[in-house]
């Protein structure tokens, strides 16, 4: 199978189920809730040394936040839910709650599996803090310097997924960018996924566990660096020079699978040399993304 | 079962009539003909629902009440849950100690809407009572929990003794306003008489009262200006002659 001449390789994205929610943060102007949304989504590329994952998923006009006022929705994802809501506490505490004008509300409010986060948070209001039921649903405020924080009590928590993905195989360094940003682009803003990494891209895959060094739980994925092709077994096809990797999280498989539908073939461009994705043998992850399934 | 319980006047009561026992929540478990048997107090004698309306649907928690009511008293009373809409005016007691659902009035209430039964410690504890019109004293006395919105005048007293919950006044707020309030918020849009237990805390935008009163837009078409919902509010934090923990919100301007 080709698209614009790039092989797509008969392979799958193997990946796994994670605790999912999303977080609809509100700002006086849409800078504020972004300022918020950057610094909450912060260090947050990989559980394997992030303890959890997050992007942002896009943005929000007045008309979709529930203050009617400009917002940024973004998702939060851990491998077990005990660890969501304590990531979320720590985190949603220390930048949405700091940050100039933020409001803070729970994007799945049918989700029956509800996380505390507000709630735990209310205690830094020292007392001071009240709250108010709007709809069946309670918010808290507390008061900050500035004048109030308004989060909602709960947090509502699905089952996602985590770990989908392609790889981009390239003549050189600069196609696999300029098609790893053309794939970006295609993906940015899709519901219910998020790209993790810095920019949407990831240029150090991993593979599982170490050849040399016990503790570590992930090392360079060897097979598909360029530098050592001539030292490893390698998977790269002759000409490939460089690769860069595309990470989605997302609520849901289809949301997975609508966006590598988007963001494959704008990477198909001239300068690469094939598509395919990471894998473990089917054998830890529930969800495979068949790349020729995806596509046909 | 029905869409919706509908109530139209039939009778008009020549005294005060208690009619504590229309509650949307109750009424979702009876028939037309059970509807109209429930007992009503008619200037202190008893009486039935049925001498006064005729009553169509039954088993629905919506229910609708044509006509101008004023006489009549404690509709809503208990109320747990479920739609009460009275297409004109009502009584005293609307609501009392009601503790979740929604009452819509579309025109004025009487005196202690959402407020305590004789002798109790609370009010309504529960659910939205939303007065398209005036409302007369004390409404929210003693209120544990819920909205009330009034989108005329309040009476004297209103919100008087709350405990928690929010009162939000579009029109003037009457003498008294807040006294003895422990906890919860008196949302004036209007000018109010504000005792002089409460004191000036800031003037800011509270993120609650743009969420609050977008819901009433939203989910209760109370027509609601964007210059209250974006707008800037005197806090004055009180009754210091009590907890201190409750607030008037009073709007001053975009």
């Amino acid at each position: 199978m080709k698209i614009n001449g790039v092989a797509i390789a008969d392979t799958f994205a193997e990946a796994f189920t994670m605790r999912v929610a999303r977080i609809v943060i509100t700002g006086r102007t849409a800078k504020w809730a972004r300022e918020a949304a950057v610094k909450l989504t912060g260090f947050a590329t990989s559980v394997i040394g992030c303890k959890c994952e997050a992007g942002i998923e896009r943005e929000l006009t007045p008309a979709e936040t529930p203050d009617g006022r400009p917002g940024i929705s973004v998702l939060f994802l851990t491998m077990d839910k005990e660890s969501l809501p304590q990531q979320l506490i720590v985190r949603l505490g220390q930048t949405v709650l700091t940050c100039p004008t933020t409001a803070c509300f729970d994007g799945l409010p049918d989700a029956p599996d509800r996380l505390a986060v507000g709630k735990a948070l209310r205690v830094f209001g020292d007392g001071f803090q009240a709250s108010k039921v709007i709809g069946g649903k309670r918010y808290w405020r507390l008061p900050v310097m500035e004048g109030e924080f308004l989060v909602e009590e709960t947090f509502g928590m699905l089952k996602g997924v985590g770990g989908g993905n392609f790889l981009i195989l390239a003549d050189d360094a600069d196609d696999a960018l300029a098609a790893a940003e053309a794939a970006v682009d295609a993906m940015t803003s899709l519901s219910g996924v998020i790209l993790p990494f810095p920019g949407g891209v990831v240029r150090s895959g991993s593979k599982v566990g170490s050849k040399r060094y016990k503790n570590m739980v992930a090392t360079t994925n060897d097979p598909f660096d360029p530098t050592l092709r001539a030292i490893t077994q390698s998977q790269l096809p002759d000409g490939v020079n460089s690769v860069l990797e595309i990470v989605l999280d997302g609520t849901d498989a289809p949301s997975i699978e609508a966006a590598m539908r988007a963001g494959i073939p704008a990477a198909c461009r001239p300068g690469v040399n094939t598509i395919t994705a990471a894998n473990f043998g089917g054998k830890l992850g529930p969800h495979h993304f068949h790349l020729r399934k995806i596509l046909g | 079962m029905s869409d919706a319980v509908t109530l139209s006047l039939a009778a008009r009561p020549d005294h005060v009539l208690l009619a504590d026992c229309i509650a949307a929540d109750r009424f979702a478990g009876l028939d037309a003909k059970e509807i109209a048997e429930l007992p009503v107090m008619h200037g202190g004698r008893p009486a039935t629902l049925g001498e006064f309306f005729t009553i169509r649907g039954g088993h629905s928690s919506v229910v609708r009440i044509e006509g101008d009511v004023p006489q009549m008293a404690a509709i809503g009373a208990g109320m747990a849950g479920g739609e009460l809409t009275i297409d004109g005016s009502v009584g005293r007691d609307l609501g009392l100690a009601m503790s979740g659902g929604r009452i819509d009035v579309r025109g004025p209430a009487g005196d202690n809407a959402g407020g305590a039964r004789p002798g109790a410690a609370r009010g309504m504890t529960g659910g939205e009572i939303i007065v398209r019109g005036n409302v007369g004293d004390e409404a929210g006395a003693r209120m544990r929990r819920g909205i009330i919105a009034v989108t005329g005048d309040g009476g004297r007293g209103t919100g008087i003794g709350m405990i928690a919950g929010t009162v939000v006044v579009f029109g003037k707020a009457g003498p008294g306003a807040g006294r003895f309030l422990k906890r919860g918020s008196i949302v004036a849009l209007g000018p109010i008489d504000r005792p002089g237990t409460f004191r000036y805390a800031c003037t800011y935008r509270p993120p609650h009262v743009g969420l609050l009163l977008r819901y009433l837009r939203g989910r209760a078409g109370v027509e609601v200006a964007e210059r209250y919902v974006a707008g800037r509010y005197e806090r004055y934090s009180g009754d210091l002659a009590e907890l201190g923990k409750g607030e008037i919100l009073r709007w001053v301007g975009e």
